[in-house]
């Protein structure tokens, strides 16, 4: 990965031929940002690293908005409107990586960054035992935008807050509800990578998560309940927010708070789990996406995150799941968090078998990682959460296929003689090798007869992942596959920060332990 | 090769301008931070990342009447900081009344705060970084060891200011380091760390030597059967199970009924007898243990406080609004939490316990019911089964279902000395004994090492 000055010149010769016509959609999401000052600090940054002693550079720009709305019963609990930009400058010098960061993007920090990246990659190479290698990748000039009908950048915070409010009204109309919570989020990720190597991408994605609690309080026992709206974050406009049932669901969900309140504590047993999308997408996330990550497999999280049951020696050979389950990643699916052009070292994205009729076939890598299974290309999974983070491997949307028989909720019920059916995420928590799991969700419904029979509470269960995945005996079919996902997957030290999202159909899972997670009158 | 230092003075002062000659009826809050955060991370033995970042960030509040926003900015030039506080106000102009909302505070009296600044740890380059952390990675010869590991360093600088005259400023660094080996078998793991503000007090050597000494006796664990067992608890495990209990002393949450410290019937639990008199938590200030800053994020002055004092609980956290509402005196968000060490050595922890078990530190800890504090987690880096007094061997791990009340109410002993504990925000800084428990829920195997 020789960086020669041919190859800097093609990187920012490249610039000047970008059609204009790709960019200019992209003019409004780089704020303050304007194409000569951006060209000149990429220019700079290559060159200074390049000229310290650099193999390989890039740099990426960053401007990140962030909105968010919190209100609290019958009021407005925090606005806020935040923004940050910045250039963080990644180079390769002694075969090591050095990183470096600065808020200002001007011509001056972005040359200081850039020696100091080589700085540190110099100090740190006597401490390597192999160079970083990168597998190879075509240098691509192309932009990337989060297709959308309603920036909601732009829809005015009376929308926005009238909507939540309205919400909160009807909650609190339900007898019984004592209080409730309901919130938006947006965030906007602008960034431009550009590459030694004379990549030059420019993305704008747009992710937005509303949400809403209803709280239920019983003021003799002191006991209380809370149920929060099924809704998944995502990548697109207000436009989801709009379209959505949120508003009227609301009288259901604060009933559902209720309702859970009055329920029976859970039984404890081995019970047959039927698992919608609202819940089962976080139980894929831990224990399908979590332990696919290669860097984890082979050590590199062993600190924090922890490593990981698959093995590289498992790849290809190990039956995770059941022969009809297949998970794949992708960084493709529309609407999908994790989804965009091209990842943060510039590869573009793809969709792959992570477990193929049940068999572990696959990892996430980076150009970094690809080699280190042998494999030619990366899967595209680098990202940093902004300007001063490093990039590493974080998770692609990772989800399961739906099954071939058309099958539904419904039938999942009526096939099922004991069993509880679980709706919404609750507490969740996994073992740093990802095997020993505990789940709870939002809403719990004892099922008898092929029916549901009344609602519970108090329930989680524990497994083992490969044992979970191969007790499942009913796959819904593709009519009933949903998304859902998450803002706020942490990994790496410092801790960074990555959306993600899953899709699965409803399943059922055969003999699961279920505990009783309450202490009341003695249990648990 | 260090960036100018940004003018935070200079940038407060322009944006309460800005905000008076922009909304001259309006008041304004600021907040700036400039900060230098670096790091380096090895796992198997080597380098892997390493950066230096520099930031400065300023946050502005603004409140029309009952109308409030706040809008963020890393960009601190005059232009950057006008439209960072024109934003603050549009969006308070058109958000909805707050009937909480509170007026910015005036000047505040501090308390005498602990020195938090050193000036060595927040000029660490890239070589000494390298230095340290290839001897927290010195493996002794034949060590069939991996070693993974994150050393970070921080300076920071924090300035306060409002429209009604409060000024606050205060300086802090911070490093920390922590090791984990794994045995090459892959059937051991072992961890160990070390915080303070001034980096030249860690002791790199040791914490390795901690580490891979765990994961040499952790390496290949015998069964133990899952049940309640009289737990010996060291200080990362204290701490973590303790912030969930932390998490939930707001005197809100409590009077609202959505809290453990929330009374049957209405009301809170102050002046309950929760736990034994062993039992003392607190913030002092100006404790050298605990260098903080001594005002919360609102500036307001943070004042020495007895959470639980002997077992009995003595204050709740009240916010500004709520103290206002029910006739308190607003505690604020403490920045320092001490948990009141013993009588014990670690080796007399140990003492007595006929089967017990040793446990290292725990790993995703998570709710499980607010109402009694019961939280599940997993041990993790080096469990071992005690047997008449003494440690004899390494064991699997446990997925546990345990509360934070439960931890304390059971506790029997715990070490004199206590330990600054890691945490994921530096804004909290906690320390805590190691200690002894009983009847500690080890509800299930996991088969992770």
């Amino acid at each position: 990965m020789e960086l020669t000055r041919r190859r800097v010149l093609k990187g920012t010769g490249a610039l000047a031929g970008l059609a204009l016509a790709s960019r200019a959609g992209l003019a409004d999401a780089r704020g303050l940002l304007t194409d000569p000052l951006l060209e000149e600090v990429i220019g700079r940054a290559l060159s200074a690293a390049k000229k310290a002693g650099a193999t390989y550079a890039d740099i990426r720009i960053v401007r990140r908005r962030t909105e968010s709305i919190f209100t609290r019963d019958d009021h407005i609990a925090n606005v806020e409107g935040n923004e940050s930009y910045g250039l963080g400058v990644r180079v390769i010098a002694d075969g090591a990586w050095g990183f470096s960061a600065a808020s200002q993007v001007a011509p001056a920090a972005a040359e200081r960054a850039a020696q100091l990246a080589v700085e540190i990659a110099r100090a740190n190479a006597p401490l390597l035992q192999r160079p970083v290698q990168l597998a190879p990748v075509k240098a691509v000039v192309d932009t990337w935008q989060t297709p959308l009908e309603r920036n909601p950048f732009k829809i005015s915070l009376a929308e926005k807050s009238d909507f939540l409010l309205t919400i909160n009204g009807a909650l609190l109309k339900v007898p019984g509800i004592k209080h409730c919570f309901s919130s938006f989020q947006g965030l906007g990720e602008w960034k431009l990578f550009a590459s030694s190597e004379g990549a030059h991408v420019e993305q704008d994605l747009i992710r937005i998560r509303p949400a809403y609690t209803a709280t239920a309080i019983d003021a003799t026992s002191g006991e209380f309940e809370s149920r929060n709206h099924d809704i998944s974050p995502i990548q697109a406009g207000w436009e989801y927010v709009a379209k959505s049932t949120m508003l009227a669901d609301a009288p259901r969900i604060g009933e559902e708070a209720v309702q859970k309140l009055k329920s029976p504590s859970v039984t404890p047993g081995k019970k047959h789990l039927i698992l919608v999308p609202s819940h089962l997408w976080l139980t894929i996330h831990e224990s399908v996406g979590h332990p696919t990550e290669l860097d984890r497999a082979l050590g590199y999280e062993a600190n924090f995150a922890g490593t990981s049951f698959l093995t590289v020696d498992k790849l290809s050979k190990f039956q995770f799941a059941a022969p009809h389950l297949s998970f794949y990643a992708d960084k493709t699916t529309p609407t999908g968090l994790a989804t965009c052009g091209y990842d943060d070292d510039g590869v573009k994205t793809q969709k792959w078998d992570v477990v193929r009729n049940g068999k572990f076939v696959g990892y996430q890598t980076t150009r970094e990682q690809a080699g280190w299974i042998n494999e030619p290309q990366s899967r595209g999974c680098s990202y940093a959460q902004d300007f001063r983070s490093f990039p590493f491997q974080r998770m692609p949307n990772v989800s399961l296929e739906p099954g071939s028989k058309d099958l539904g909720v419904k039938d999942l019920i009526a096939a099922t003689d004991d069993g509880i059916l679980i709706h919404g995420e609750g507490s969740y928590s996994i073992d740093h090798q990802r095997y020993n799991f505990q789940f709870g969700g939002q809403m719990f419904y004892e099922v008898k007869g092929g029916k549901v029979t009344r609602s519970l509470r108090d329930v989680a269960y524990q497994a083992s992942t490969p044992d979970f995945w191969k007790s499942c005996d009913m796959l819904g079919g593709a009519r009933e596959w949903e998304m859902g996902g998450s803002f706020w997957d942490g990994k790496g030290e410092p801790g960074q920060v990555n959306a993600v999202s899953h899709g699965c159909p409803p399943a059922r899972f055969a003999q699961i332990n279920v505990l009783n997670t309450s202490r009341r009158k003695g249990r648990g | 090769m260090k960036p100018a230092t940004p003018n935070l003075k200079g940038a407060l002062d322009a944006a309460l301008a800005a905000a008076k000659r922009l909304a001259p009826a309006a008041a304004a809050f600021v907040r700036l931070e400039s900060r230098r955060d670096a790091n380096l991370r090895f796992a198997r033995n080597e380098v892997t990342s390493s950066g230096d970042v520099d930031e400065a960030t300023l946050s502005v509040e603004i409140t029309l009447g009952k109308r409030h926003a706040s809008s963020d900015t890393n960009q601190l030039d005059p232009a950057s900081i006008e439209t960072a506080v024109s934003r603050a106000i549009g969006m308070a102009q058109v958000a909805p009344e707050d009937p909480e909302v509170m007026p910015p505070l005036g000047p505040q009296r501090y308390e005498k705060a602990a020195p938090a600044y050193d000036a060595a740890t927040a000029s660490v380059d890239a070589a000494a970084r390298a230095k340290m952390a290839r001897e927290a990675m010195a493996l002794k010869q034949g060590e069939d060891l991996l070693l993974a590991g994150f050393l970070e360093h921080y300076a920071s600088r924090e300035m306060l200011g409002t429209s009604a005259g409060l000024r606050a400023d205060h300086q802090r660094t911070g490093a920390t380091l922590s090791v984990t080996a794994r045995t090459g078998d892959g059937t051991g793991s072992g961890w160990a760390a070390s915080l303070s503000h001034r980096i030249g007090d860690m002791d790199q050597v040791k914490v390795g030597a901690v580490a891979r000494d765990k994961a040499l006796k952790s390496a290949k664990p015998t069964k133990l059967e899952p049940g309640r067992y009289t737990v010996v608890l060291e200080p990362a495990a204290v701490a973590e199970l303790l912030i969930s209990m932390l998490f939930s002393m707001d005197a809100r949450a409590a009077d609202e009924g959505r809290s453990f410290f929330a009374k049957a019937g209405g009301g809170n639990k102050i002046g309950e007898q929760i736990f034994g008199p062993h039992i003392t938590l607190s913030s002092p200030m100006g404790d050298p243990l605990l260098p903080i800053a001594p005002f919360g994020q609102d500036g307001l002055a943070l004042s020495p406080m007895t959470w639980i004092d002997k077992g009995t609980v003595k204050a709740l956290a009240y916010s500004r609004y709520w103290a206002q509402k029910q006739g308190k005196t607003p505690t604020g968000i403490p920045r320092g939490v001490l948990l009141a060490g013993g009588t014990a050595t670690t080796e007399e922890l140990f003492k007595g316990v006929k089967k017990g078990v040793l446990i290292t530190r725990f790993w995703y800890s998570r709710p499980l019911d607010p109402q009694t504090l019961l939280v599940t987690g997993l041990t993790r880096d080096g469990v071992f089964l005690i047997e008449d007094g003494a440690v004899t061997r390494p064991v699997n791990n446990f997925r546990w279902n345990e509360s934070p009340i439960q931890m304390l109410k059971n506790a029997d002993a715990m070490t004199k000395e206590t330990y600054r504990a890691p945490l994921p925000s530096d804004f909290l800084t906690i320390r805590v004994p190691a200690l002894r428990t009983n009847e500690f829920n080890l509800a299930s195997v996991s088969d992770a090492v």
